[in-house]
């Protein structure tokens, strides 16, 4: 089973790309899971790992803002498969060199570790649900390492000029706080560009969008994304910048050793 | 003014329809404008809304992102674990889901087991952000797991369960408060459905206030018609005349409907306070209507002419009617200096209410008497003076000429007993004021007040906000040290960055110029003007290619620079905070606090491998926020925000009090006061309250203060009314005795039995002063009109007004103290207090007038009579 939903994770972390030459016409022959398994493929698996330098605002809903800044890498052990995730903090400096570590693993619980360098500390963050928050911002961590797609069923609702419009009810509503959400994919490049998310009583409470999508080394990438909370009135904006795909980032570096030590090399 | 008296009296009496017409016009006109009441139960706004705690108390609200709150308990006595059993845990979480879907909830916000985070050890080297309770527990082992890990977590114990886990608590912000009632019915419509043997409590001040003007709004419709009523009966077995009283009736209605007309068309809304005026006016605008049918009562039969009559009658009246009318209206005037806009609106339109009553009475009165026939008039006070018998009241009365003649001294050696005693009582009047004490002890919401209290740490919230001392001299200095490290921090980077040269001037510039822009505007907060710098630095690492790495390292520069300057990320600033709240929870009526310190606290023990020696503040900022940014990576991150400002300049200590009481709350504000005069640990802070209970604290000391000057104040006018009338300062201290002995006797009583000096009691002083007055003006008055006919001799005087003047004393006082009997039976505390105030009041003061006065007339005789 594809991951579509990795897709909204890494549009979070802003370096999806899709496959350059791609035929909007044969989109109308596709099937639901074909489109699922396309966007999946288009956004994910391009690439062998990459890195992108993050720029995240988090606004209240009194228009107060709070930054946070981090690089973060990826490397794919094979197409649709497990994957590692490096993230390591550089501003606000008193958080400076914190790292977030996640592997990624189909089928079975994630892999998390925290390290804080003021405590001298390396913790694992044992598996809960996903639908918290990442670093106090409106993204989720469901949303930087992946929803599994097999957790929903999809159900393509509408066929726009642009996009595939996907409903997706969660198969045990019991594990998250919304009742579906509807996903529009784009049709020629398949990234996901806008996500609505709805509560139990069908309210629209959450909106997560692609606002900017560069070509970068041939990939079709956002580079700007933002979630709103539509119930506290905030959101945060993500804006990747100075990304790079097949750099060649060996595996050792997403091993706890290179947590507190920070690998410069693939940092700049 | 003899010409001019003699216009007024004869006008309605020459043109008793014009007068008919003129007020069926302003009353119908007026009247009509009731139905567009705004009714206002926020005891907030007895504070004027530019008032500085008030303002405040809005700002802290939107800074922290905080809501009134009702609180919903749940108990179960009978089950062994309490709450936290499968059975009753899953009607908890059904009930929240319940709760999440009303209207005007804030769902996001609800702290309810399944609403809140908790984090915990999750075996070697693990921690877990879950859920309290993602669903219902499936058996027995999980409900007091959950049990056990909320009692872990500081920032849920004795907050959302109880001690004994016996009980919970779900906490419920609305976007209103004047949204309580309906959001509180809607959750008792849905507990009634539930079977079981859970037991459910609503309560809180929102609810509490809003369930109380709902109540208010019952009683005006029951409370004071039943009074009306009462009076009516009264008057009517006194006067047996339907006509008559129906007249004096309609005098009090008029100025009821008048008063309030013009109250709701002026725009006012009807405040707790402005809800008593009918209840007020009453009485008053009953009183001269009684003074004239009571002497018209006992004239009638001697002229058997009801124009002779009423002239007789006004002549003799008119004076005392204007000056007790005048005084009365002078003592609730002086409400409107108080500094509570709610008490100056019942100050002045009770004072529109009694001058209207007043021309009612000498205008509508005699209008109606002339409209009736001589015919229906003919039996009116008949009995009194053609049977001989007479009534109750003359034979007890009689016989107090005499004895107040013969036992003078006596009667006012005890009256100086009495007002010593009652002095003392003073001295022990407890001020306090709590809205859901204004409810019965046994209202749903006293009852839910005094179980949750008892399981947890409180249900009435204070804020306490925290910040740095900002100033001039300390932002100067932080502005030198700021471009000191620049520069070093420039140079010691040059040699891997040239371009730093560049640019060092224009960063340096910068800190100067966006610091000049903040001392001209007075502004001294360094965190802002870091703020701002940083983002200058940041555009030019956009702006500026060439010189981009070097301008990221002096927006780095500036960051670090900021995050120095976020006091409550600083260890040393927190355990300042830690300290007060040791000295909060050791006062006594807090039951609960929480804060950042708790956070901090909480996480960097669980991050720790739960070991107690962690179970404290960092000891680096750096650690502290990494800490925090940990807690951050939960489901709810925002609840952080509830606590501290994220510039991390301000802090909110969520204060728990077991008692909404004032009483209770100013000793907690004195242990703050006494806390930073002596600590000596951190830097220093500045401490600012908020909240609810703290808005209570605030405006009843304004209304006491407020009250005593306006009482004063009166006290002096009324004074030198009864001067002028008497052209005598000395019959002017003699007017002053009845209400002076009445306002001490009854603040004393109030002062023994232990009642709070609370709002209705501090406005009836107001009532005191007008009523007490009333009589004693009409009492001198009519005695110094009497005493030349008598042979200027008081005995003979005495007797005389022992007669009529005192019988419209008595009947009065009967007819307001029976009159109020209703509102005893009200649900509503403050309602009951003002029944049974008028009740003492009138009594009191009726025979302080009728013994005291003569007594020491009797005693200054010759000097009170010199002419």
């Amino acid at each position: 089973m594809r991951k579509i939903f990795l897709v909204m994770g890494c549009m979070a972390l802003g370096w999806i790309s899709g496959p350059t030459v791609e035929s909007p016409a044969q989109g109308k022959s596709l099937s639901v899971q074909d489109i699922v398994d396309r966007s999946n493929l288009a956004a994910y698996y391009e690439g062998k790992d990459g890195r992108a330098h993050v720029n995240m605002t988090i606004t209240d809903s009194q228009e107060r803002t709070r930054e946070r800044r981090f690089t973060i890498l990826r490397r794919d052990n094979k197409d649709g498969g497990d994957q590692k995730f490096y993230v390591h903090f550089s501003r606000p400096s008193d958080v400076r060199n914190m790292v977030f570590m996640v592997w990624k693993h189909i089928g079975q619980n994630d892999d998390r570790w925290l390290y804080l360098p003021a405590l001298d500390l390396v913790k694992r963050i044992a598996a809960s649900d996903k639908r918290t928050s990442f670093v106090g911002s409106h993204f989720f961590y469901e949303d930087v390492s992946g929803r599994n797609p097999a957790d929903d069923t999809h159900e393509l609702i509408e066929t726009t000029g642009q996009y595939y419009v996907l409903k997706n009810t969660p198969k045990n509503s019991d594990e998250v706080e919304f009742s579906h959400y509807l996903l529009w994919i784009d049709k020629t490049h398949f990234l996901p560009m806008k996500a609505e998310y709805y509560d139990k009583n069908a309210k629209q409470y959450r909106l997560v969008e692609a606002l900017k999508v560069e070509t970068i080394q041939s990939h079709p990438t956002v580079t700007k994304a933002k979630v709103t909370d539509l119930n506290s009135g905030g959101h945060t904006v993500s804006v990747f910048s100075k990304i790079e795909y097949d750099l060649g980032i060996q595996e050792s570096i997403f091993t706890e050793r290179y947590l507190r030590r920070a690998p410069r090399k693939w940092l700049k | 003014m003899s010409t001019s008296k003699s216009s007024i009296i004869n006008f309605p009496l020459n043109h008793p329809w014009a007068i008919v017409a003129a007020v069926l016009i302003l009353t119908l006109g007026l009247g009509l404008q009731i139905p567009s009441i705004q009714i206002d139960t926020d005891p907030e706004n007895m504070l004027s809304e530019e008032e500085f705690v008030r303002v405040f108390h809005n700002q802290v609200k939107k800074e922290f992102v905080l809501y009134d709150m009702l609180v919903l308990g749940v108990v179960n006595e009978e089950h062994a674990e309490g709450v936290f059993n499968p059975a009753t845990l899953e009607k908890v979480f059904h009930l929240t889901r319940k709760i999440e879907t009303l209207e005007g909830v804030i769902e996001f916000d609800l702290l309810a087991p399944s609403k809140v985070d908790d984090i915990q050890q999750a075996g070697l080297g693990s921690v877990r952000f879950e859920w309290l309770m993602p669903s219902p527990p499936k058996n027995s082992e999980e409900a007091t797991r959950i049990r056990d890990r909320a009692r872990e977590n500081p920032m849920l114990y004795g907050t959302l369960l109880s001690e004994d886990g016996k009980a919970l608590c779900l906490y419920i912000p609305i976007q209103s408060k004047t949204l309580s009632y309906r959001i509180a019915s809607q959750i008792q419509n849905y507990l009634n459905g539930l079977e079981g043997p859970e037991q459910y409590y609503i309560t809180g001040l929102p609810v509490a206030e809003d369930t109380f003007g709902i109540e208010m709004f019952k009683q005006m419709a029951i409370s004071a018609p039943l009074a009306g009523l009462i009076i009516f009966a009264l008057m009517w077995i006194f006067f047996r005349s339907f006509l008559l009283v129906g007249a004096a009736m309609v005098v009090a209605g008029v100025t009821v409907i008048c008063t309030m007309g013009l109250l709701i068309s002026m725009g006012y809304t009807v405040h707790i306070m402005s809800s008593m005026i009918p209840i007020f006016l009453m009485p008053i605008a009953v009183v001269d209507s009684i003074h004239i049918l009571s002497e018209f009562f006992d004239r009638y039969q001697i002229y058997k002419d009801r124009r002779e009559t009423i002239v007789h009658v006004m002549r003799e009246l008119f004076k005392p009617m204007l000056y007790t009318s005048l005084t009365s209206a002078a003592g609730f005037a002086s409400l409107a200096f108080t500094p509570n806009p709610p008490v100056k609106v019942f100050g002045i339109f009770v004072t529109i209410g009694i001058l209207l009553a007043w021309l009612l009475t000498i205008l509508f009165i005699p209008a109606f008497i002339m409209l009736l026939k001589e015919s229906s008039l003919k039996s009116f006070g008949l009995n009194q003076t053609s049977s001989g018998k007479s009534s109750m009241l003359e034979r007890l009365l009689k016989p107090l000429a005499g004895w107040t003649y013969k036992r003078y001294r006596g009667i006012v050696g005890w009256s100086a007993v009495v007002m010593v005693i009652s002095a003392i009582g003073i001295s022990l009047i407890v001020i306090n004021d709590n809205p859901v004490k204004w409810f019965e002890k046994k209202h749903p919401i006293r009852v839910a007040d005094k179980v949750l209290n008892a399981h947890f740490g409180g249900t009435y919230m204070a804020y306490l906000v925290l910040e740095e001392m900002q100033d001039a001299t300390g932002f100067q200095q932080s502005v030198a040290v700021i471009q000191k490290e620049l520069t070093l921090r420039i140079e010691e980077l040059q040699g891997d960055i040239p371009q730093l040269a560049n640019i060092k001037s224009e960063a340096l510039q910068q800190v100067r110029s966006f610091a000049d822009q903040q001392t001209s505007s007075n502004k001294f907060s360094v965190a802002a003007l870091l703020q701002k710098l940083e983002d200058k630095a940041t555009q030019q690492t956009q702006a500026a290619k060439a010189d981009a790495e070097a301008w990221d390292e002096v927006s780095l520069f500036f960051n670090e620079q900021k995050v120095q300057h976020q006091p409550f990320k600083d260890p040393e600033t927190l355990r300042t905070l830690e300290r007060l709240e040791e000295a909060l929870m050791q006062s006594g009526a807090v039951g609960k606090v929480n804060s950042i310190v708790d956070v901090v606290k909480k996480v960097h023990y669980e991050l720790m491998e739960g070991n107690r020696e962690y179970n404290v503040i960092p000891k680096t900022s750096a650690a502290v926020a990494q800490t925090l940014l940990s807690f951050q990576n939960s489901h709810d991150p925002d609840d952080l925000w509830h606590l501290v400002t994220p510039d991390y300049q301000k802090a909110n200590l969520w204060i728990q009090l077991k008692s909404g009481d004032n009483k209770d709350m100013e000793p907690v504000l004195k242990t703050v006061t006494a806390f930073f005069e002596n600590d000596s640990g951190g830097k220093p802070l500045l401490a600012q309250w908020a909240g609810l209970t703290y808005l209570n604290v605030v405006w009843q000391d304004k209304m006491v203060q407020g009250m005593l000057k306006s009482l004063l104040g009166s006290f002096v006018i009324v004074f030198l009314m009864a001067t002028f009338l008497f052209r005598s300062p000395l019959w002017g201290i003699l007017c002053m005795v009845p209400l002076t002995v009445t306002i001490t006797l009854i603040y004393g009583l109030i002062g023994f039995i232990g009642k709070d000096y609370d709002m209705p009691v501090a406005v009836l002083s107001a009532m005191t002063l007008g009523l007490s007055v009333d009589f004693a003006i009409h009492f001198l008055q009519r005695s110094r009109t009497v005493y030349p006919r008598t042979d200027r001799n008081w005995l003979k005087t005495s007797e005389e007004m022992y007669g009529e003047p005192a019988r419209a004393i008595s009947r009065n006082i009967l007819v307001i103290a029976v009159g109020f009997t209703p509102l005893l039976i009200s649900p509503l505390i403050p309602y009951q207090t003002v029944g049974f105030l008028l009740a003492s009041i009138m009594v009191v003061s009726g025979i302080a007038t009728l013994l005291i006065l003569p007594a020491l007339i009797r005693m200054a005789e010759p000097r009170l009579f010199k002419n």
